[in-house]
């Protein structure tokens, strides 16, 4: 039973979906509706899952003493400092859930943004290191791929066209057919990935709902 | 070990030292390079630029800080170019890690350049859940899905929004995202519901968009640092008196090029070495054999 | 300047530095503020989904009029269930809250991918070649080229007699393909460093001299 039910529930779930999508009818079309207004809460819910297990995992850590454990406090505290003016700076401010939170803001302007942003901004060194130490022209493939690279660099920036004319143009025509072309056929043949993945997570062949327990 | 091995076997920091000066020298001292512009771009401004005073574009903000500096003059050239033509803008947010703010930051930085007046002009129905789930629903009833914009007033109560209720009340939406969200906006809202559909992506997504635009799917396409710096000139051209406000892309082209000639150069250096290494090693080979 | 807009820049500024030291080498600093990230990035994401969407979608709705939104408690009980994996002797609800999540997704992306990626792609690709000119050349390249890259992806016959070249071709398509993106990427990457970089020169440095020697 318990292994039974959520087989179930996902091909009633799923095939409704892809029914409804054919139906016009009132019925379906409003109990379609309703689907997306219940999973909108429900992805919100699913969107914080990972939060427990990252709170269990740090505060195993600290009770244990393991390596860089100061560093999960630290974690501990930023999120629970952020989480608290998410969720309550408003009220206490102004009694209101949907209001001003000028402190979370901050924080967001401040910590969140340089955070993140830099973060991702590391990979700007990493692919010019990659680029002199790994971008080797070993056969044909990769020549043709590395023509390719260079041509578009140039023609993407304003400088290309000093260098080699008309790079704008050729590389315009590069992403409009020959790479058109292979992003193409890669969508098409990944859509049709997906989909025959679909068919078989609603038919209950695949069930990554059961995390290994029910395969 | 040879000269061209001590050179591929450089330490790695000398290479980001010259990524970050050679991107510092142009930010220090712009060299205002022209910036052309391409059709993928001018489709989607021209789109806009078509669209009559009062009609209401949908502008999505579907990306955070780990991707600002690409969207961002994008966001803030859309924004500037609907306010300044009196278009009606609806803004909302899809993207977890930061849209909200992102949104907010954006769209009251612009509107405070312009006379326009939130709830009437322009109006922020905030973040929302769900991602392809919130797309279906707004085909029927946006305000099921924003019941209320982000100052707490309902969404009946909003002037702005009395006669906009799902997509064919909306002229464009454009998305302006990170990842796959751009997709979800043209193989849902555009397929499925016909809504046209503009979209400023991340130069990683780009390329692949292209085959959404040929399609039709999309109505126009900025695609990176250079997507948006070429709407900046064409906004610049059509509405001289933003010229100077709306240049941030453009700017950043100049440091674009200084940093793509460096990575070409280490690309082409990397490989001269790698040659010569190679022939090197070949040339070793061939006295080993006949020693 | 304000206080916090100030301790703020200052932050900012620290928590930049703090990343970049990691080019360097790994070191306790860049830990630290990797710590921090995380934090934060996850207590943003619960107030977020708090107050812009459980409250305003699913409570605010249903303590207005329960009668005709009752069915939106199915959602958070839902929501709820997920919750019931980290509790052993409850964990099967949890696994039917994910099917339910899991079932509809799935059928969504079933019916987009088909019908807003497949058809509009296949319909696209079916272009004129009836003409002599530079747009017919266009044409049957990007016909060739679809067809061509789709045979390479498609494993489930050898890539032996007329499949071997056509494959082939593809690869040299998808080659192509890649070192556009590899281009695209290149300036993504870059988009980022200029953005920090202007932060620390027009937001922190700049405004820091300015405010030094008076003018600010």
């Amino acid at each position: 039973m318990k292994r039974q039910v959520p087989i179930v529930l996902c091909f009633l779930t799923g095939a409704f979906v892809v029914v409804a999508f054919f139906i016009g009818h009132p019925l379906v079309v409003d109990l379609n509706e309703k689907l997306d207004e219940l999973l909108i809460i429900v992805t919100a819910f699913a969107l914080v899952l990972g939060v427990v297990s990252f709170a269990q995992h740090h505060t195993k850590k600290i009770q244990r003493k393991q390596k860089d454990w100061r560093n999960s406090i630290v974690s501990l505290t930023s999120l629970g400092l952020m989480a608290f003016l998410g969720l309550f700076e408003s009220m206490l401010k102004s009694g209101a859930v949907i209001g001003d939170r000028p402190a979370f803001d901050w924080l967001f302007t401040y910590a969140f943004t340089p955070l993140q942003a830099t973060m991702f901004s590391l990979l700007a060194f990493m692919i010019a290191s990659a680029a002199f130490r790994a971008f080797r022209i070993k056969n044909v493939e990769a020549a043709v791929l590395m023509i390719a690279a260079v041509i578009v660099m140039l023609g993407r920036v304003p400088i290309g066209q000093y260098i080699l004319p008309h790079s704008l143009e050729i590389s315009e025509w590069i992403m409009n057919n020959p790479n058109l072309a292979a992003q193409r056929g890669i969508l098409i043949g990944a859509a049709l990935g997906a989909a025959s993945m679909a068919i078989r997570v609603i038919l209950g062949i695949e069930r990554p709902y059961m995390g290994g327990a029910g395969d | 070990m040879d000269d061209a091995q001590k050179i591929g076997g450089i330490d790695k920091r000398w290479v980001y030292i010259l990524v970050a000066v050679g991107a510092l020298i142009p930010i220090l001292m712009p060299m205002g390079l022209p910036v052309k512009t391409t059709p993928a771009v001018e489709q989607l401004f021209d789109r806009m630029e078509s669209f009559e005073p009062g009609q209401v574009v949908m502008v999505s903000f579907d990306y955070g800080p780990s991707s600002a500096p690409e969207l961002d003059p994008m966001a803030d050239a859309v924004l500037r170019h609907c306010f300044v033509k009196g278009l009606r803008v609806v803004v909302i947010s899809l993207f977890p890690l930061g849209g909200d703010n992102q949104a907010k930051q954006a769209l009251y930085k612009v509107a405070e350049e312009f006379p326009v007046v939130e709830g009437e002009d322009y109006v922020y129905l905030g973040y929302k859940d769900g991602g392809l789930a919130v797309l279906r629903r707004m085909a029927e009833d946006i305000s099921i899905v924003f019941p209320k914009d982000t100052r707490g007033v309902e969404y009946s109560e909003i002037p702005l929004l009395q006669d906009v209720w799902n997509y064919s009340d909306i002229e464009i939406s454009v998305s302006l995202s990170t990842g796959i969200i751009g997709e979800w906006w043209a193989i849902l809202v555009n397929a499925q519901f016909g809504q046209p559909v503009g979209v400023g992506a991340t130069a990683v997504s780009a390329p692949k968009y292209y085959a959404y635009l040929k399609a039709g799917q999309m109505v126009g396409l900025m695609g990176g640092m250079k997507g948006g710096a070429e709407y900046e000139v064409l906004l610049g051209n059509a509405y001289p008196e933003l010229k100077s406000r709306s240049n941030v892309a453009i700017k950043g082209m100049d440091v674009q090029s200084i940093v793509h000639l460096i990575i070409i150069a280490f690309i082409l250096m990397g490989n001269l070495v790698y040659l010569f290494s190679r022939s090197e090693r070949k040339r070793a080979g061939g006295r080993l054999g006949s020693q | 300047m304000a206080l916090s807009s100030f301790a703020g820049i200052w932050l900012a500024a620290f928590l930049t530095l703090a990343i970049y030291s990691f080019l360097y080498k790994d070191n306790p600093v860049y830990r630290l503020a990797e710590s921090i990230f995380v934090g934060v990035s996850l207590g943003y994401e619960i107030g977020l989904v708090f107050y812009r969407t459980i409250w305003p979608n699913l409570v605010e709705r249903l303590l207005a009029d329960p009668g005709p939104n009752w069915y939106l408690a199915i959602g958070g009980i839902l929501g709820i269930m997920l919750y019931c994996r980290y509790i052993p002797k409850v964990s099967f609800l949890g696994r039917w809250a994910l099917a339910v999540y899991i079932g509809y997704f799935v059928g969504v992306e079933l019916m987009q991918r088909l019908h807003g990626d497949v058809l509009p792609q296949v319909r696209d690709t079916m272009l004129p070649l009836s003409s002599l000119s530079s747009v017919t050349f266009e044409n049957l390249l990007i016909i060739v080229g679809v067809l061509s890259v789709l045979i390479y992806f498609y494993f489930s016959k050898p890539h032996t007699g007329i499949l071997k070249p056509v494959s082939r071709i593809g690869v040299y398509f998808i080659m192509i393909c890649f070192g556009a993106s590899f281009g695209y990427t290149i300036m993504a990457r870059i988009s980022l460093l200029i953005g920090r970089l202007t932060f620390l020169v027009e937001g922190w440095v700049k405004p820091m001299i300015a405010l030094i020697s008076g003018s600010g």
